[in-house]
């Protein structure tokens, strides 16, 4: 548990100076320091966006939007939260324009997405009853959703997440306990 | 994090590990994220912050300085308009004369004739001198000081249906009336015998506004399919005429309609698979589009001459119609009178459509064809492309006038500032005089917006400009804009017709066939006025010109403003009349008396007939009286000519559309059978095409219009 706590904090906690400094040179117009800053952060958003979506190829669109965004916005990144903590709300923003878009595509899309190859193999999510679980947490409604990935698949702090998702501490609390709720028939 | 960690199921999320995402992704990403970067970046140099900023900090104030007025972020002065405008234009809606009232559901609880009764029938009311509840109509202006109206039959109408609402505004406003004696035996029957008919005590001018129909939930029609539920097209809604007792109100009086707009509409909704809305059914109308062998007049002096018959009433076999029939005198060919026309084209964006401007342009092609060198047209276009198009031009220059047809497109919703008034100069200025016709021809699909915006103004206007011998006729084309209430309004107060084109045909039976009395008026303010003789018959109901009644002071003042008969128009009126002693008699007689006045036996006369007219350069009118004698009573209707029967088909048909309280009980087929009957040698097709246009309703209305009861 803790190991893998540490595996996915890791690379955020060691880049967090570096990360600053990024962010105030490619303020500044120095292309190699974006260059470097997205680089460093792709994993991360793709990796969230995998988790919120759970197949590759909206992954990769929203990680190809996400950098495209941090490209035009990161002049106005204005550092009162932690990058990383802007990185997952533009992320979770685009997971949510794409999946909002894809219900105004309506049933057809949903169609095509059930015979999609992505979808990603099961034994890749440790178990059936593990795949159920993802399935059941993404169709959650969207805060609830949202808290409960940050705080357990993304194994942030209900401080962090409440950053993430720009409200109260005590709110991601109420989501997630909502979602248990939710979730409780199911699981 | 979570105290329960352990058997939190949640907890197994971060088990799964994402899939490492793909090299070529990821460069793919980056490699955007990078063009995303440097392309804000140029923007940022060609826009250096200060500057930007600057620019970003607009306000009113500074936008008043005059260069950036679409710059501003709150549009004030929009603002204020609409503040301005809405509730004007709302008030302006409502309240005028020339727009209709909102149209009327049937299933509204009618204000007036039920009522009562279904108060006595339900709240169970004491046998004798029971006070009579009645209402206070909600809109309260005509209607509220009419005693209740006779009534059809009321053995089917189900007490349940409206009995909460007729009770809680009965007891929010009662008025006693004065005490009505009713027979403990038979609660249901109508004994409120003053009648004081709604429809005579309508002026020609308030007619547009009448209060909610009376319609009474229809004693045995069940519900047809509903019409479109958003036609779009407007329609005044009005109340069908009341049977009315010979006794007390011997003397019915309205003015001739030669409109026929109602059956093009009606056809082209049938046709199209729709029921159409009951108030787009009038009655007259129907009739009236067909042209009828009548007598033919002697002289232009005397220009009609009646074609009276008596038979029996297809829907009712214990009472007989009284059909009058007149035909304009035609003068003889070779008589070629000079016409001065205008075309007031609406040229508005919804007029882009097939069945509008192209129609348009054809059927005026048409009617340009018909005309001759002493002929002379104009063009005006109102909204989108405004102003004079062409000149008064000779009618022989074809190739000008086709062109000018041609040229006019659909586009745009600009006001066409004075279009209305611009196509009356034009007219002035090629007026042609003595037996002549000056004449401006609207065409529109519905947008009246010609200048003037007060609809009352704009009948004004128009009746103005009849005084000074110029008459307007309206077109209608189209669909889902349709001001029908408009168009009625403007061509009565024009002196002119209101004609609904919906195809090629139907220009050329308007603009072709009919076009003498399109254009060659012969009489105008023609009224008609039938006495019944009480000591024959008993009851009587005029069938449609709802909307035509008048008063019978009206009659022989010459002031008031009636129909107008083209040559060789046709124009049939009908009425079902209850002989004496019939057991159709709906309304019982008085227990205490009959009326004092006992008629002057005038023998076995049934009614008399007075018609009114003015020769068209005369205000004068002239009278022509005539008796209705026992001479013109069938038998059987299988005795009277073709076109009595078609009338009377027509008449059964519109009825039925209609779900009018009277003969909506005939069948499709009977109504079927009888135009069949009434065909006769139906050399332009119309009867053919009304035939198939019954069996269109009987399929679209259902079986379930059988007789229910």
């Amino acid at each position: 548990m803790q190991a893998l706590g540490l595996t996915a904090a890791s690379p955020i906690d060691q880049a967090s100076v570096l990360t600053r400094a990024l962010v105030v040179r490619a303020q500044n117009g120095d292309s190699l320091a974006f260059g470097e800053l997205i680089e460093n952060h792709y994993d991360l958003i793709h990796r969230t966006a995998w988790k919120w979506c759970g197949n590759r190829t909206d992954a990769e669109d929203i990680a190809q939007d996400v950098c495209v965004k941090l490209g035009a916005a990161i002049a106005g990144f204005d550092g009162r939260s932690a990058f990383s903590s802007w990185v997952y709300r533009i992320t979770l923003n685009a997971v949510r324009d794409l999946q909002r878009a894809g219900q105004r595509r309506g049933r057809h899309a949903d169609a095509y997405a059930e015979v999609t190859p992505d979808m990603h193999p099961a034994e890749q999510e440790a178990a059936a009853t593990s795949t159920q679980l993802w399935a059941a947490v993404r169709r959650l409604p969207e805060k609830q959703r949202d808290a409960v990935l940050l705080v357990y698949a993304e194994e942030l702090s209900h401080a962090e997440a409440a950053e993430i998702m720009g409200i109260k501490e005590a709110t991601v609390s109420f989501h997630v306990h909502e979602a248990r709720k939710t979730l409780r028939g199911l699981l | 994090m979570s105290q329960d960690m352990n058997d939190d199921p949640f907890a197994k999320l971060s088990q799964t590990p994402a899939p490492d995402p793909r090299a070529d992704a990821k460069k793919r990403a980056l490699a955007a994220g990078m063009a995303a970067f440097e392309a804000s970046q140029t923007k940022s140099v060609t826009a250096p912050k200060g500057n930007a900023w600057g620019q970003r900090l607009i306000s009113i104030i500074a936008s008043l300085k005059g260069n950036r007025i679409m710059d501003l972020r709150y549009p004030i002065g929009t603002l204020a308009i609409a503040l301005l405008v809405l509730p004007l234009g709302y008030q302006l809606y409502s309240s005028t004369t020339l727009t209709p009232p909102a149209p009327v559901r049937q299933a509204s609880p009618a204000p007036q004739p039920a009522e009562p009764a279904q108060a006595i029938t339900t709240e169970a009311a004491p046998p004798e001198l029971a006070p009579m509840p009645t209402t206070i109509a909600p809109q309260d202006d005509a209607v509220a000081d009419d005693a209740p109206q006779v009534e059809p039959p009321l053995g089917t109408i189900e007490p349940q249906a409206n009995a909460p609402a007729a009770d809680a505004r009965d007891t929010a406003a009662p008025v006693p009336l004065s005490p009505a004696p009713i027979e403990p035996a038979m609660p249901q029957s109508s004994v409120m015998a003053e009648s004081a008919p709604m429809a005579q005590s309508l002026s020609q001018d308030s007619m547009m506004r009448m209060p909610s129909p009376g319609i009474i939930a229809p004693s045995s029609e069940p519900v047809m399919a509903p019409p479109p539920a958003e036609s779009g097209d407007q329609f005044a809604s009005f109340d069908e005429q009341r049977l009315k007792i010979a006794a007390e109100e011997p003397v019915s009086t309205f003015s001739i309609d030669v409109d026929t707009a109602s059956y093009a509409y009606v056809r082209r909704m049938l046709e199209d698979g729709y029921v159409p809305e009951p108030d787009a059914v009038r009655i007259e109308e129907m009739v009236n589009y067909f042209p009828y062998d009548y007598l033919a007049a002697d002289s232009a002096a005397v220009p009609f001459k009646p074609t009276i018959g008596v038979f029996p009433t297809p829907w009712n076999p214990k009472t007989q119609l009284l059909q009058i029939g007149i035909k304009g005198y035609v003068p003889p060919a070779g008589e070629d009178q000079p016409a001065n026309l205008v075309f007031l084209i609406d040229t508005s964006g919804s007029m882009d459509e097939p069945d509008k401007l192209p129609l348009l342009k054809r059927a005026f092609a048409l009617l340009v064809d018909q005309l001759s060198a002493n002929d002379t047209v104009s063009i005006v276009a109102y909204a989108g492309s405004a102003g004079v198009v062409l000149k008064p031009t000779v009618a022989t220059d074809k190739a000008a006038i086709l062109d000018a047809l041609d040229n006019l497109m659909a586009g745009g919703s600009t006001a066409g500032a004075e279009g209305i008034e611009l196509a009356y100069r034009l007219a002035e200025q090629a007026k042609v005089g003595n037996g002549g016709t000056n004449r401006v021809i609207l065409a529109t699909d519905g947008d009246f917006n010609v200048g003037i915006d007060d609809p009352e103004k704009l009948e004004d206007f128009i009746k103005a400009k009849r005084q000074s011998g110029i008459s307007l006729s309206v077109l209608g084309f189209g669909q889902g804009n349709l001001g029908d209430a408009t168009m009625q309004a403007l061509a009565q107060n024009g002196n002119g017709n209101a004609s609904y084109i919906s195809s090629v045909r139907e220009a050329q039976k308007v603009l072709v066939t009919e076009i003498g009395g399109t254009l060659d008026m012969i009489a105008k303010d023609v009224k008609i006025q039938v006495e019944f003789n009480p000591a024959v018959v008993s009851e009587y109901r005029l069938i449609g010109y709802e909307t035509r009644a008048l008063n019978r002071e009206d009659f022989n003042n010459d002031a008031v403003d009636a129909g107008d008969v083209g040559a060789g128009t046709t124009v049939t009126a009908l009425y079902e009349i209850t002989p004496v002693g019939s057991s159709a008699t709906m309304v019982d007689p008085l227990r205490y008396g009959t009326s004092s006045t006992t008629p002057a036996a005038s023998g076995d006369e049934i009614a008399f007939l007075r018609m009114r007219y003015k020769l068209p350069d005369s205000d004068v009118s002239q009278l022509i009286e005539q008796p209705i004698t026992p001479s013109v009573v069938h038998g059987n209707i299988g005795d009277v000519s073709d076109d009595m029967r078609f009338a009377a088909a027509v008449a059964a048909f519109g009825q039925k559309l209609r779900g009018s309280d009277y003969g909506g009980d005939i069948s499709w087929q009977a109504i079927e059978a009888l135009a069949r009957s009434g065909k006769g040698a139906d050399d332009t097709g119309y009867r053919a095409e009304f035939i198939q246009l019954v069996q269109s309703a009987a399929m679209l209305a259902g079986p379930s219009a059988a007789p229910a009861d």
